[in-house]
């Protein structure tokens, strides 16, 4: 193992723990199913590659886009990261005012897949359905991008990215504002009548969401120096639910676990594959084919057998409060 | 003004697509309280069925019966297998929603190594054209606004004047009530994903013919154009979803005229936005999306 290979395994590692932690916030510990956390990923990537590259008229103009203001390390990031968090606020007031959690869903699908349709087809915007290549990471003026020690580099610069949303993560989920989340994710009729507010406490979430989501789009962007419509279809989503589900749902260590499992462990078990078995070679499109069949068959085997995935949601009991076990079944209809 | 009067024949022909497919699509939440986001790729299947049928050297509007075949067996086995068993266990709406998407995702990546990435288009005979006042319409599209039409009028009579389209309604009302009074609301459940699992195949082959050519990556965008229409009509009402289905063709086509064709979709986004501030329950339902969960 090289250190290329190291680096891009340990930032693809850190972009999905990020991502799934966001998640977990949103759809584990508030029930916000929010099928277009590709939207949010993508607009801080997005952002943070027109913060960070020239003008497009740059290198023979062969790519158009706004902006280009080769803007320094760190306001690609932070630029990434705000611009997730801008997102949120507009889809949040449409989708989570009013709308059954249902509703929320395929609105949100819907979002994901019409964004991604206006990205390909409005070429000036984005250069369109090729995307936005050469994008520089952070001290690209500096550090040769593609020697070894700017691996290290990259990799110093996402661990505390890492940490920092592990930090604020556990803060939330832990905080008064956390039961808040769960107790509305449980039975919002019963938060709401004991003061309170679900649009407010889901608004603020999806809007924290948002911003990491954000994040983790910038620090993709900065390493794989693209960004195309084709790498946020909407089932990339999905991959990050299954990893939620599979790691446990409202539990951050499992979201963690699940962002390793899931998009990691699929990404290294199909490099392991062979590329030919005896004198059969697969067709090209059939181990990709499968590997999101099994992606699916992973989300519904869990939520069969092991809905609350590998790490529980650990019960939060009070000293004192009577245990009663019909509490825990949940809203179900 | 020659464009809009074309427009408003697309317009039409797309209203009649989105209909059959629309109103399968609400029927299933309508009455068996399940958002089935697979319905897309159920089409693409069908359509892909009546595509080989179709190659096979049978009439496309023949290969359409063995569509609406396929298309009610996979319908009947995703929900016996799948949504049903999930519903019993009681997830909840969250969950099913998850799950449907994920059967969507299987279904896709099932049939792409099957039949590939490239568009396929089915062999028909458009016929001669049929003009008036400006309208010119090839006697296929003709026949697909024509089949539209009979199987709404079907469905209408179907619900209103049958036996099982009564048992239908009181299953949608209120399963547990149904149940009570003797209906075997199982039988019912099943039989509403035979029916609209049919309509679901018939709108696979509509759709291809209409748009000329479809692939497995067409599944999301009609899934988008029939979550737009059964919102607007005020989902799980099938005669709001044929509402839905004609506003929303007609402002398609005519957006597709007025701006530009890429838009189509967004601009049923743009309904469907629209919608979900000013009345999320839709046109005829009165509660829908606002309800309580369950």
């Amino acid at each position: 193992m090289n250190t290329y290979y190291a680096g891009t395994l340990l930032v693809y590692a850190a972009v999905d723990i990020i991502a799934c932690l966001a998640l977990n916030l949103q759809f584990g510990v508030s029930g916000i199913v929010n099928f277009s956390f590709i939207v949010f990923q993508s607009i801080g990537a997005y952002t943070a590659a027109v913060l960070s590259m020239p003008p497009d008229t740059a290198n023979g103009h062969f790519q158009v886009y706004i902006g280009g203001f080769q803007l320094p390390f760190p306001i690609p990031w932070l630029g990434g990261a705000l611009a997730g968090g801008l997102l949120a606020i507009p889809v949040g007031l449409v989708v989570l005012r009013k709308l059954r959690t249902d509703y929320q869903a395929i609105s949100l699908l819907v979002l994901s897949v019409i964004a991604n349709s206006v990205i390909t087809n409005v070429r000036p915007f984005l250069n369109g359905a090729a995307g936005i290549a050469q994008v520089p990471g952070p001290f690209a003026d500096q550090v040769d991008q593609y020697s070894e020690s700017y691996q290290l580099l990259y990799v110093g610069l996402t661990v505390p990215c890492v940490l920092l949303v592990w930090l604020v993560a556990s803060r939330i989920v832990n905080s008064p504002f956390g039961r808040s989340l769960r107790a509305m994710r449980e039975h919002e009729l019963a938060a709401t009548a004991i003061g309170k507010n679900p649009v407010q406490l889901k608004m603020t979430i999806f809007i924290v969401g948002g911003v990491i989501g954000g994040l983790s789009g910038a620090i993709l962007v900065g390493y794989i120096a693209v960004w195309a419509p084709s790498v946020w279809l909407y089932p990339e989503t999905i991959i990050l639910f299954a990893a939620v589900i599979v790691g446990g749902r409202g539990n951050n260590v499992g979201a963690i676990l699940g962002a390793l499992l899931v998009p990691v462990g699929f990404f290294e078990v199909t490099r392991q594959l062979p590329q030919k078995i005896g004198d059969w070679v697969p067709p090209p499109n059939l181990i990709p084919a499968m590997e999101w069949v099994a992606i699916g068959l992973l989300i519904i085997g869990f939520l069969w057998f092991k809905p609350e995935g590998v790490r529980p949601e650990p019960r939060r009991v009070f000293e004192g409060a009577p245990l009663r076990e019909d509490l825990s079944s949940g809203g179900n209809p | 003004m020659e464009l809009y009067v074309a427009a408003l024949g697309f317009g039409l022909i797309s209203a009649s697509v989105i209909a059959i497919a629309a109103v399968g699509f609400t029927m299933q939440f309508g009455i068996t309280n399940m958002i089935n986001l697979a319905y897309g790729e159920v089409m693409i299947v069908c359509a892909y069925v009546a595509f080989y049928v179709n190659r096979a050297g049978v009439n496309v509007w023949a290969a359409m019966i063995a569509a609406a075949l396929a298309g009610a067996v996979l319908s009947f086995l995703l929900n016996r297998f799948l949504y049903g068993p999930f519903q019993r266990k009681g997830t909840n709406l969250i969950g099913m929603v998850i799950v449907s998407l994920a059967a969507s995702l299987m279904i896709a990546n099932i049939l792409l190594p099957i039949v590939g990435y490239a568009t396929s288009s089915y062999q028909v005979d458009q016929g001669p054209l049929l003009r008036w006042n400006g309208l010119v319409l090839t006697t296929a599209q003709i026949a697909i606004i024509v089949v539209a039409v009979l199987l709404m009028l079907a469905i209408h009579g179907l619900l209103r004047y049958t036996r099982l389209g009564k048992a239908m309604r009181a299953t949608a009302a209120n399963p547990t009530l149904a149940r009570n009074c003797g209906i075997p609301t199982q039988r019912v459940i099943d039989l509403v994903w035979l029916l609209t699992g049919a309509l679901c195949g018939v709108a696979g082959v509509v759709a291809g013919l209409n748009s000329e050519n479809f692939a497995v990556a067409s599944g999301a965008a009609y899934l988008i154009t029939i979550i737009a229409a059964a919102v607007l009509g005020g989902a799980g009402q099938p005669y709001g979803a044929m509402i839905g289905a004609l506003i929303i063709g007609l402002v398609t086509e005519l957006s597709a005229a007025a701006i530009a064709p890429e838009y189509k979709e967004v601009v049923a986004f743009a309904i469907l936005v629209l919608v979900m501030v000013l009345r999320p329950q839709g046109l005829l339902a009165k509660r829908g999306a606002l309800a309580a969960a369950g």
